[in-house]
């Protein structure tokens, strides 16, 4: 292969786009969509991480200025969550609306994540949202197939195919010349975005924040090149293969739809057929069940608790639960909560398997399909994917644990086991103790786990290269001029 | 002729993969349709069964207080469900067709949602209404986009249009064939999921059909219109593929955004907060400053007077109704934001035909935002009821087994639907004339040669 030839037929591809008005007006779409992209997705996330930061520090500062109270009041007063937005989430929008923002944290009680941007939708949400993620990965290719359709099946049409060839062109030099030209336009559009990303992560993220998602970044386009490298070889490739350019524009839009539209929906539906997940009802009156078997603390004659309080009255060598030199009732609940929240968390993990096994053939399809696999990786990389949502769900659960153990720890050590009389007054614990108990800190992925667990999708990539470079090597042997 | 066209056009290839691309995903998306109906109703029967078994049991673990029964015990009130939600499945994924509340505050409890998984909610799911606005309009393309332009590349156009002494007529034909084939294939599908989904032979029903034809209509017109155009078959399907887009993911992306800007609704997270602190902050205060509140919003209960002693279920009831009154008017700006969208989206909605198709579909199977929101409301009434039945027997301290507690059944909320015939059908009857009018004047113009 001549590096000379290579260019010229890159250039070539890159200036006639150039030329055409249809293709230059495509192009001018794209780049203004990007912008309005970068723009809007930006304002999103400094508006609602502005507005979950500040009710964040509201519900911090009421839980510290709470007066002295019994610790059991402070267990159901509670704790209210809300989600941090990933700085890149400007970038990849992932599963952002769909999922909820705030979530209640009590005693006794796993509440859902509530208040989703889809729960307020209109429903118009469905139709997708334009992100500048989805521009890169879905409208740019689309492009790319209508710049690279003719590239090389309208020269057979018109015999200049013939005389290439018959000049000492290789097959091979046609192919990948005409490829980097497309790629070399792919990637042009690929540096604005990228630009405009960096750019944007200085205007709105904190110093802390700006060189993990510079490392991001870099990732991310490293990912989106390849991407790019694929995606434009295919047009190319099938240009090649087919007899007139108007088959081969039709069979690349085909290819597109099936990709990006019908192969990621149909694969999730399939999964959703296979798998199906309970209802909240369903899934609720599961664990109420577990619980009632397992003992039910509400049940006044429950016998796993009465053989609890008799198994304790004894090795205190006491007759009754006032001997008893610790708050029988904080530790009653104190095995109680431990009781209920594992086996919330057995049906929490069961259901969140059922949603895996769901995504999994849509996860297994990227080895086929490269829009999955870059869809997939930049949600990943972007903090937007269904892991960090599920992680979010798992902090928030601990750290309601934890809150209510420590009340109930709080309740077993300094209150009373003496009951009250009618007009004594509550007993109640000094609000120093709310204060040491720390506040809600979200944990995102870091990098190196991100990059870990997206391995499958980084190895389809290669897997595609390699294979599209067989592919070039064999057409280059077996294809005709005419 | 006709007879000979169809032979001609079902032996080509796009034909009969379209044809079957689009009828599996029909009858998967039917199947998709019932399995939601059925996780549905298994939830209805599920939930009669859970409340009767809870009701029961709690009565019998708490049969000294009626106040700390009542803390327990749950009602539940099913949103009822039209079975044309197996065709459009809407919004009824995220939120909860059940409620299940007790006659605590209100407010913490209303916004529970369903479970669902969100990767399902990204890519979408795959109902009929999906094949319908994005597959159809596809096969519609696939069929047509080179209606004219594949006759004139392949040299036999002039060979046709000397046969016949109107060659718009030939045209005309073609593209008749064609729609017929696909009206055909949407009624099979549509029969199937009559057949399946036990569809009820109704007037939403009948409106289904209708808004699907139309919407198949316009698409045909939007066809013979870039067909008008009589460009290379490869333009053709660029343009049309990219008017797909368009309507299909650009506008409609571009329409929700400028909706959940222009009607943002951050009074959400602050009616939960306000909600909590008006309802803890109770504990701290003087008992008098709230029931004194409590006396102000219901007046007939003021015959209860203060609470004498330290802990009191009149008192308690007193503090979680006062977290709804904090938060009530937080809660009515967001009811009012999330009606503004909804009237906004079905405003703008009327000019885009698959933004109004969705909506129509939605609106009629009682899965879209109108409907969840009505449900809201009736959720609160619900509430309320229950609420002021409890009130005056916990207050009087009624003994627990003087209640006839089997009759706390499920109670069902069903929306009406009012078909608005003039808003359904004018706009995609207007849309599609205006585009067969262009295309007859674009074939007037530049005579079919």
């Amino acid at each position: 292969m001549r590096i000379d030839v290579l260019k010229l037929f890159a250039r070539q591809v890159y200036i006639n786009a150039f030329k055409s008005k249809a293709i230059m007006a495509l192009l001018g779409i794209i780049v203004v969509l990007l912008i309005y992209a970068a723009i809007s997705g930006a304002a999103i996330y400094q508006k609602q991480t502005e507005s979950r930061l500040l009710y964040q520090k509201q519900v911090r500062e009421n839980w510290e200025k709470m007066p002295d109270k019994h610790p059991h009041r402070m267990a159901h007063y509670g704790y209210l969550v809300f989600r941090t937005k990933h700085l890149l989430s400007f970038f990849d929008f992932g599963m952002e609306s769909y999922t909820g923002n705030a979530i209640f944290l009590e005693a006794h009680r796993q509440n859902t994540v509530n208040f989703s941007e889809a729960g307020f939708s209109t429903g118009m949400l469905r139709f997708g949202e334009i992100s500048m993620s989805m521009i890169l990965q879905v409208l740019l290719p689309l492009v790319v197939f209508f710049v690279g359709f003719n590239t090389v099946a309208t020269d057979r049409e018109n015999g200049t195919l013939k005389i290439l060839l018959s000049q000492g062109v290789s097959w091979k030099e046609i192919i990948i010349g005409k490829a980097a030209g497309l790629l070399v336009l792919s990637l042009s559009i690929l540096l604005l975005a990228v630009g405009m990303l960096v750019v944007g992560c200085f205007t709105i993220s904190q110093e802390g924040l700006r060189t993990d998602a510079l490392y991001r970044i870099c990732w991310l386009s490293f990912f989106y090149l390849l991407y790019f490298a694929i995606i434009s070889i295919i047009p190319v490739l099938i240009s090649a293969v087919s007899k007139t350019a108007k088959l081969a524009l039709v069979s690349l839009i085909a290819i597109w739809l099936v990709c990006a539209v019908i192969f990621p929906r149909t694969s999730q539906a399939l999964g959703n057929l296979f798998y199906p997940s309970p209802s909240i009802t369903e899934f609720q009156a599961a664990i109420e069940q577990d619980l009632i078997k397992k003992g039910d603390s509400h049940n006044p004659d429950d016998p796993y608790y009465k053989t609890l309080k008799d198994s304790i009255l004894k090795v205190y060598k006491v007759t009754s639960i006032e001997q008893l030199p610790f708050n029988y009732s904080g530790f009653q609940m104190k095995e109680g909560e431990r009781i209920s929240a594992a086996l919330y968390n057995e049906h929490l993990n069961r259901l969140l398997q059922i949603y895996q096994q769901q995504n999994t053939l849509a996860r297994r399809s990227t080895i086929i399909n490269p829009f999955t696999a870059i869809r997939n990786i930049s949600m990943a990389l972007s903090g937007t994917d269904f892991n960090s949502y599920t992680s979010f769900q798992e902090q928030a659960e601990s750290y309601r644990y934890q809150l209510a153990q420590q009340m109930n720890d709080l309740q077993i050590k300094l209150i009373s086991n003496k009951k009250l009389g009618d007009h004594d007054r509550p007993y109640s614990i000094s609000r120093s103790y709310w204060k040491s108990f720390p506040d809600f800190k979200y944990k995102g992925s870091s990098l190196r786990e991100v990059v870990k667990r997206e391995l499958f999708s980084l190895v389809a990539f290669f897997c595609w290269i390699l294979a599209l470079g067989v592919i070039i090597s064999i057409l280059s042997r077996r294809l005709k001029a005419i | 002729m006709f007879l000979l066209m169809l032979k001609r056009f079902l032996r080509s290839r796009i034909a009969i993969i379209g044809l079957s691309v689009v009828f599996i995903a029909g009858l998967l998306s039917i199947f998709i349709g019932k399995q939601h109906v059925l996780k549905q109703q298994d939830s209805q029967i599920r939930t009669a069964k859970f409340q009767q078994e809870h009701i029961k049991r709690n009565v019998q673990f708490h049969q000294a207080e009626i106040g700390l029964l009542l803390y327990y015990v749950q009602f539940s009130l099913v949103n009822q469900a039209h079975p044309l939600n197996g065709l459009s499945i809407g919004q009824r994924d995220v939120n909860s067709s059940i409620q299940r509340l007790t006659i605590r505050n209100l407010e913490g409890q209303k916004y529970d949602t369903d479970l669902y998984n969100p990767s399902n909610l990204l890519v979408g799911n795959l109902d009929f209404s999906f094949v319908l606005i994005y597959l159809f309009p596809l096969l519609i393309i696939g069929f047509t986009y080179n209606l004219l332009s594949d006759e004139k590349e392949g040299g036999t156009w002039r060979l046709l249009s000397s046969q016949s002494t109107n060659p718009i007529k030939i045209l005309f034909w073609g593209l008749f064939i064609r729609a017929f084939i696909v009206i055909v294939t949407f009624l099979v599908l549509l029969l199937l999921a009559i057949f399946i989904l036990s569809l009820p032979f109704d007037t939403y029903l009948l409106t289904t059909l209708v808004i699907s034809c139309l919407y198949l209509f316009f698409w045909f017109a939007v066809s013979f219109w870039v067909v008008s155009l009589q460009k290379t078959s490869s333009t053709n399907a660029a343009i049309l593929i990219s008017t797909w887009m368009l309507l299909t993911v650009i506008l409609p992306a571009a329409i929700n955004n400028y909706i959940t800007n222009t009607y943002p609704v951050p009074e959400a997270l602050a009616t939960v907060v306000n909600q909590r602190e008006g309802y803890h902050e109770k504990w701290d205060m003087d008992k008098k400053v709230t029931m004194d509140k409590f006396y102000t919003h219901y007046p007939e209960f003021r015959k209860y007077g203060q609470p004498d002693k330290q802990s009191s279920w009149l008192w308690y009831y007193a503090m979680q109704q006062l977290g709804d009154d904090d938060a009530q008017e937080q809660s009515r700006q967001m009811r009012n934001k999330l009606w503004q969208r909804e009237r906004a989206s079905g405003m703008i909605a009327s000019f885009l035909p698959t933004l109004n198709v969705q909506h129509q579909l939605n609106t009629i199977a009682r899965a879209g935002l109108s409907n969840h929101l009505q449900f809201l409301d009736s959720t609160a009434k619900f509430h309320e009821k229950m609420r002021l039945y409890f009130y005056p027997r916990i207050f009087e301290e009624a003994a627990v087994n003087d209640q006839n507690w089997d009759n706390f059944k499920v109670e069902h909320y069903e929306e009406k639907v009012q078909i608005d015939w003039l808003a359904i059908l004018a706009p995609l009857i207007i849309i599609t004339s205006v585009l067969i009018i262009l295309s007859g004047v674009n074939y007037r113009r530049k005579r079919v040669i």
